[in-house]
């Protein structure tokens, strides 16, 4: 199991790699982290003829805050946003997904960027990201522009990077914090890629009884992260800081169903799907009730 | 076919440093299999999955067979040859051999090495924390009990030097 | 024995230090200069005609050195010989010719200056397929007009028999009811976290093979890479170093013949190792098959008699069809006294990889069969399924008992094994606990199975199925030698794959020699040119325990004999006044009397006239240990297939999140009775790792084909084996039963676990789920299998 033959460039400075991109390795694929990428290339199911190693760039692996902003550097290790104090303190959501990605010496060395850019809908940062409308900041020849997450992630693998584009960097508003928060995900075995996975967030203006707006997105088994309008309107009707008991229960029972409605017309329906419609509505419940105490 | 460019490398493997070229896609378990003679990187799926071929990268557990040697230049590899000071073998190691916490061996560096970088972090492991730490490591054997076992007593032994 | 200083204690196993430190000499670590390496073109279909290779592109690729096909091997070699006799003729060689039978069969090889290399010239290659109809399904297989895998044999059933003990339609007749049962399994694998390999280097000028492999059976490999490379034994040496776990998996004769083959085409020593990839689609599964199952009750809850109808999947296997059937007569009542029993047996072949030995092979099914059957007997008879048990079980006194098949439970006490089984779990707590539970809505369930544990196979066994005489019997041997300067060499021929032999040996041998453990060298290495072996040589059925054992004390004794005939003679003593102890021969009466090791080495191989004229010089000892249990089939067709029986109860608590399907277990109980035990870090390890196996089968592993026969399951991203957070710590207890017919009392432990593991986890879901009438079908209990299970448990009751 080894890979095909490559050509390799080491990029000191993302202007570099974008040279190579448009330049002599412009059939190549762009190497962060290598997690995904690697385990292809040497089951030669994936191949190229070029990489460009993007490691060697030193300055864009960083997590800052800029004003009311969270900026990520897209070389950023995995591990680096786990153990990230500040992303604690300022966006729980992502501190509360990261130890469920892969295992220790994944995250080791898996980037938040070639997460993202690799697109899988059963990672967790696309899920996230997409959940607190991050923005991603991608650099190309002609310049830098920025594309909000939800229009980030076109399909399955696919994003809405133009192959000379590389992503550069993720922020993250926090003009609005949410009140309650939850990310939860179901996996076969702990660390594999998920069945399903929820994202769900809760903001309300201080004080307030009910929500502002609600933000619920599913990964998983679907093509891309899926927000589930459904759910957050109903939730954002419906719900309030005084709901428990059999009321909040119902409810609860109602999002999840919206939920299974939703998937089904947004999934391949199956013997397969059913279960999966089925699992992410559970989740779909499970999150909010979690982010809904989170609240109180 | 013709054969891409081969890359310098400069590197350190436990100690000893290299300068010379390698293939691009030459995986960085190879390299050190056959080029720095560390045969204790085992190979056990080669995508990334088993974690047999755990080794510290500026002492950060990764999987060796997903990573290119190119990779690792400018950088410090520790595999489990350079673990122990001499003689005297590190704390982990000491605990999976007091433990019995292997019977093939095969599964052993990188369990030993994924422990390393985890007690780093997590001095005070819960059980929870530990077999989740080790979760990315597979054994075959063992059914992970004495594992576990070695690892709350590496723990313990860290704590007090 | 002269002392008894090491056997029975918790000593450290000595392996493991070379382990901690990276000095593990595995397969792949074994290299020669020039040495070159071999990949594997495969089939991508589950069944098609070849109608043509084209390697000229693959022979230009710099640094290939040697290409071959099918068509190439067969000029080279003669076809592989089955370990059993076949009913007719099905050559197979070591590369697909004509046709492939299932996906990942190799059918072109390539030898290049690397793996990289190898794999390159892989993608020039050109094969043309023409496809044909698979079949997937062992039933459908069985069909006349299904598919031939081998239009020779004009079936793909290799075997079919039927053998009754007792008098099976009496009590059908007589019984107050009749419970049948469908039981399915599904395909997994052990898979030793080494894979497959081999060096071969073939010396052209000395017509002298050097096969350097990580096979655990070498005994067998010899005379099949023998007959097919047309060498005689003496022109093969076979070396094993470090195994990294063997499970059964590790046994591959074809890729054995195939790097000798492209080493003595190249001139050059071939290495071939399997990636993960080609280990999980092409070298072994655990037979998958489906059983049915009838057993008559009688009025007061007594099994009376047990009818089962088997189909085992072989897949494309010809090197050894029919073992797990074979098996499965073996344990078939478990450890319930039924005294009249059926069994028909099919081996069916199909469009898949060739099925073979897993730990515990077939016994896992046969426990799982019967023991979820006695679950589901106790809930329709409204009786408890403790208690159940407990009427049925073989009683102690009964104890040598013979089964109806002719097995012999040798030892055992079935009763108090469950016994400490209920106090271990702490049976009695849990009934409240699970009601409370059941009341805040969690579904808590308690599951339990007992297994009988046979090991060392008996070959004669296969005589039932092939009515051919073949080998017979079982043995292993072993080598002592005290050397010149005294110091004592130990060479085995099974040398394990982390049972931790090294220790166990040196414990065996420093008794019997009265020495330190550290005296004791024991090579970690099988050699053919240095080892005692025979045909049944090699690490499997658990056989240590039952053949080892005698071969290494056997060994022993026959190097203690002569150091005391020797002192006798030196010291001019009587040989009965003499003793062995701490690593000087002396006279019971006066320990002035003595004579060092390494005097008595100087004499037998330097002083060689001091030695007593008729005395041959040296001090070594050769055994091959025989077990006497070991018979040949009766006329009613009784054999005891395997000879020492352990046993085990395993019992697990597990939480069933009825939403999601997901199992987690809480608790797990196991109680193992392996007789005297050796070592007790060894064998504590050695039911740990057995019972993940089974953990792993019931709920995370299984190879998926799809309805064409493509196998979906080639990675270990869909290949699920269980990590550490998905196995739970283990409460373990043990009860000694020693074997009467063991050396030391000593029995298998290797598979205890894996054989009740399945049983004991469904038995426990579906206890949890009980108020819901929930019944579970196929393993491995995915979340999504359980959640099914749980909705159409509603459904039928809304």
């Amino acid at each position: 199991m080894k890979p095909a033959p490559f050509r390799y460039y080491r990029a000191r400075s993302l202007l570099e790699a974008i040279d190579f991109l448009s330049g002599p390795a412009a059939d190549g694929k762009l190497l962060a982290g290598g997690q995904s990428l690697i385990p292809l290339l040497n089951l030669r199911l994936a191949r190229t003829d070029a990489l460009i190693d993007l490691n060697p760039i030193s300055d864009l692996s960083y997590i800052r805050k800029e004003g009311a902003e969270i900026a990520v550097g897209a070389l950023t290790r995995q591990r680096e946003m786990e153990y990230s104090a500040l992303l604690a303190k300022e966006l729980p959501l992502i501190a509360e997904a990261m130890p469920q990605i892969g295992h220790p010496a994944i995250r080791n060395r898996g980037t938040v960027g070639g997460s993202l850019a690799h697109a899988d809908p059963a990672a967790e940062l696309p899920c996230v990201l997409t959940a607190l409308d991050g923005r991603l900041v991608v650099a190309g020849p002609d310049g830098e522009r920025v594309i909000r997450a939800e229009d980030f992630f076109v399909g399955l693998y696919t994003t809405a990077l133009s192959h000379q584009e590389i992503l550069k960097e993720v922020r993250i508003s926090l003009a609005r914090r949410p009140v309650g928060w939850s990310f939860v995900e179901f996996a076969r075995r702990h660390g594999d890629f998920a069945l399903s996975e929820v994202s769900a967030l809760l903001y309300a203006d201080e004080g307030a009884d009910r929500c502002s707006s609600v933000r619920v997105i599913v990964g998983g088994s679907v093509e891309r992260p899926l927000r589930v309008a459904s759910v957050e309107k109903l939730i954002q009707d419906e719900v309030s800081l005084g709901l428990e008991g059999k009321p909040l229960v119902q409810l609860l029972k109602q999002a999840e169903s919206y939920t299974e409605t939703e998937m089904r017309s947004s999934v391949a329906t199956s013997e397969d799907s059913e279960y999966l419609c089925h699992l992410t509505g559970v989740l779909v419940r499970r999150a909010l009730e979690s982010a809904i105490l989170r609240w109180r | 076919m013709k054969a891409p460019e081969p890359v310098k490398l400069s590197t350190e493997v436990n100690g000893a440093s290299f300068q010379g070229e390698v293939e691009p896609r030459k995986t960085l378990a190879d390299f050190l299999r056959e080029d720095a003679g560390c045969t204790g990187v085992h190979l056990g799926c080669e995508h990334g999955v088993c974690g047999a071929c755990s080794v510290l990268l500026d002492g950060a557990v990764v999987r060796s067979c997903i990573l290119l040697a190119v990779q690792a230049d400018g950088s410090k590899i520790t595999t489990i040859e350079g673990l122990a000071e001499g003689e005297k073998l590190h704390p982990v190691q000491q605990a999976f051999l007091d433990h019995h916490a292997l019977q093939c061996g095969f599964c052993t560096p990188g369990m030993i090495l994924a422990t390393v970088d985890f007690l780093q972090r997590c001095p005070r492991p819960t059980e929870t924390q530990i077999r989740e730490a080790l979760s990315g490591n597979l054994c075959m054997c063992t059914g992970y009990v004495n594992i576990v076992r070695a690892v709350k007593e590496a723990a313990k032994q860290l704590k007090q030097l | 024995m002269t002392q008894n200083k090491y056997i029975g204690k918790a000593i450290r196993p000595r392996e493991d230090q070379r382990f901690v430190t990276g000095g593990g000499l595995y397969l792949a670590d074994i290299s020669f200069p020039k040495m070159l390496h071999a990949a594997i073109l495969r089939s991508i279909h589950p069944h098609a005609r070849i109608v043509s290779i084209d390697t000229t592109e693959a022979l230009k690729v710099p640094g290939v050195v040697a290409v071959f096909t099918g068509e190439q091997v067969r000029a080279r070699s003669k076809p592989l010989r089955s370990l059993v006799p076949l009913p007719v003729e099905a050559p197979y060689y070591c590369l697909a010719w004509e046709k492939v039978r299932y996906v990942g069969e190799p059918v072109v090889a390539v030898a290049a200056e690397s793996r990289y290399i190898a794999e390159d010239a892989l993608e020039k290659i050109r094969v043309e397929y023409e496809p044909l109809p698979a079949v997937i399904d062992p039933e459908a297989a069985m069909n006349s007009d299904a598919p031939l895998l081998f239009d020779s044999l004009g079936t793909n059933v290799l075997w079919h028999d039927w053998f009754t003990y007792g008098d099976v339609d009496g009590v059908f007749r007589q019984a107050s009811r009749v419970f049948s049962d469908r039981v399915v399994i599904h395909r997994y694998a052990s898979t030793p976290l080494e894979t497959f390999g081999c060096v071969a280097a073939y010396d052209e000028a000395r017509q002298y093979l050097t096969l350097w492999t990580n096979d655990q059976r070498p005994g067998q490999a010899m005379p099949i890479l023998s007959h097919s490379l047309g060498l005689a034994n003496a022109q093969i040496r076979l070396i094993t170093a470090d195994i990294g776990g063997g499970f059964g998996n590790k046994r591959k004769p074809p890729y054995l013949v195939l790097a000798a083959l492209l080493s003595r085409a190249s001139g050059q020593p071939v290495q071939f190792i399997e990636d993960r990839r080609e280990n999980l689609m092409a070298l072994v599964h655990a037979c998958n098959g489906v059983m049915d199952l009838e057993v008559a009750v009688g009025a007061d809850g007594r099994l009376l008699g047990l009818k089962v109808r088997d189909i085992a999947d072989e897949g494309a296997n010809l090197l050894n069809p029919t073992v797990h059937s074979l098996l499965k007569l073996g344990n078939i009542t478990n450890c319930y006294d039924i005294r009249a029993v059926r069994f028909e047996g099919y081996s069916v072949m199909t469009n898949k990889c060739p099925s073979g030995a897993n730990r515990g092979i077939g016994k896992p099914f046969m426990c799982f069969a019967l023991e979820r059957m006695v679950d589901n007997m106790a809930r329709r008879l409204g009786r408890d399924r403790i208690e159940l048990r407990r009427q049925n079980l073989i009683p102690p006194e009964s104890i040598p008992y013979t089964t109806p098949t002719g097995s012999l439970i040798d030892s055992g006490n079935f009763p108090e094994t469950l016994n400490k089984l209920l106090s271990l779990i702490e049976y009695q707590s849990f009934q409240q606990e699970q009601r409370n539970a059941r009341s805040q809505g969690r579904w808590l369930g308690l599951g339990l199975a007992l297994a009988v544990e046979p090991s060392t196979s008996n070959q004669s066994s296969y005589i039932l199925t092939t009515r051919k005489r073949n080998a017979s019997g079982a043995a292993e041997a072993a080598m002592v030698r005290v050397e010149s300067d005294g110091s004592i060499q130990v060479v085995l021929a099974d040398v394990g794959s982390g049972q931790g032999h090294q220790t166990a040996a040196s414990q065996i041998v420093a008794d019997e020699l009265g020495v330190d453990l550290e005296a004791v060298h024991v090579s970690p290495f099988f050699d053919s040119l240095v080892s005692p072996w025979l045909y049944t040589t090699g690490n499997y059925s658990n056989k240590f325990a039952g053949t080892d054992v005698g071969a290494i004390q056997g060994a022993a004794r026959k190097v203690r004999e002569k150091l005391l005939s020797l002192a006798a003679h030196l010291l001019n003593t009587a040989r009965e006044e003499l003793e062995l102890m701490d690593g000087v021969v002396r006279s019971k009466k006066d320990s002035n009397i003595r004579k060092t090791l390494q005097e008595l080495a100087h004499v037998a191989y330097r002083d060689l006239l001091s030695l007593p004229p008729e005395m041959e010089p040296g001090l070594e000892g050769r055994y091959y240990y025989r077990p006497s249990l070991a018979n040949l089939p009766d006329e009613q067709r009784r054999v005891r297939n395997q000879l020492f029986v352990s046993n085990a109860g395993h019992a697990a608590v597990v939480e069933v999140d009825v939403e999601t399907g997901k199992v987690s277990i809480l608790k797990y109980a196991i109680v193992h009775d392996c007789g005297t035990v050796l070592n007790p870090v060894i064998v504590e390890g050695l039911v740990h790792g057995a019972t993940a196996h089974g953990i792993g089968a019931a709920l995370y592993e299984e190879f998926v084909y799809d309805p064409e026969g493509n196998l979906l399951t080639t990675t270990f991203v869909d290949y699920l084996k269980p990590t550490a957070v998905e196995i739970p710590d283990f409460k373990t207890d043990h009860l000694e039963s020693p074997s009467p017919f063991t050396p030391l009392g000593m029995k298998g432990v290797g598979e205890g676990g894996a054989i009740p593991a399945p049983a004991a986890l469904a038995n426990a879901v579906e206890n949890a789920l009980e108020p819901l009438g929930v019944r579970l079908g196929d393993l491995p209990l995915t979340p999504e299998r359980v959640w099914k299970a749980v909705r159409a448990a509603r459904k039928k009751t809304d």
